[in-house]
């Protein structure tokens, strides 16, 4: 399997929005389609944990290729809260309850839309960054503050 | 949030560069694909919890990959 490439995001963002989807791109992924440079390998969704948009969710994955079994969809569609997909034709994490962030409306009421990419905003990207307390994030969460920093000045234009 | 806080010149530099280009030339420059033991040997995994699946990389992955918590 190769990287994860513009032309699978465009088809997640299309799918999605024809399955009626609701999703954010959260962590790394998410701040790299802010503009964040750095490099990461896949991409995080943060789906509504709601029955329907679970349900919606499967019917999504499904059409991009990934090759659910009924386990693994009722699994999705009766509310495990984190799922990794190796299974399609990209990797992809599904985070339905990302530390550092309440619920999921309130994520959506702030987020920032890029090319028709619903992404975290970037705040709550380094709130569940800094709940989840790896290693790895501590590592670059200093970065990624100066980013937002960047990010917020520059918004407008 | 800051916005007046100084951002180090170099990340600066690199934050400039990255926002002159398209998405989809981003998307080039930071997905990349290497192996990562354990955590790829699977084609699919689920946890009840955020908080479960922490625990599981606690307990499974390599510490050098990172995803123990500090």
């Amino acid at each position: 399997m190769g990287a994860f490439e513009y032309r699978q995001a465009e088809e997640i963002r299309d799918v999605f929005a024809r399955h009626g989807v609701r999703y954010l791109f959260i962590g790394k992924s998410g701040a790299i389609i802010l503009g964040y440079p750095d490099t990461t390998q896949d991409a995080d969704l943060f789906p509504d944990r709601t029955p329907a948009n679970r349900r919606a969710l499967v019917a999504g994955l499904r059409e991009l290729g990934f090759a659910l079994t009924e386990t693994e969809a009722t699994d999705i569609v009766r509310g495990k809260d984190f799922i990794q997909l190796k299974n399609g034709p990209f990797d992809l994490d599904l985070v339905f309850a990302p530390d550092g962030i309440e619920r999921f409306e309130d994520a959506w009421q702030r987020r920032v839309v890029v090319d028709g990419f619903p992404v975290c905003h970037p705040d709550d990207i380094i709130a569940s960054k800094a709940a989840a307390n790896r290693a790895r994030d501590r590592e670059s969460l200093p970065r990624l503050r100066s980013f937002r920093d960047y990010w917020l000045r520059n918004r407008d234009g | 949030m800051d916005p007046t806080r100084e951002i180090p010149h170099d990340w600066l530099a690199e934050f400039a560069a990255a926002a002159g280009r398209p998405l989809a030339q981003r998307f080039r420059y930071a997905f990349i694909r290497t192996y990562k033991p354990v955590l790829d040997d699977a084609r699919y995994r689920s946890f009840d919890s955020t908080e479960a699946y922490r625990r599981w990389c606690e307990e499974n992955l390599p510490d050098w990959l990172g995803y123990g918590r500090v």
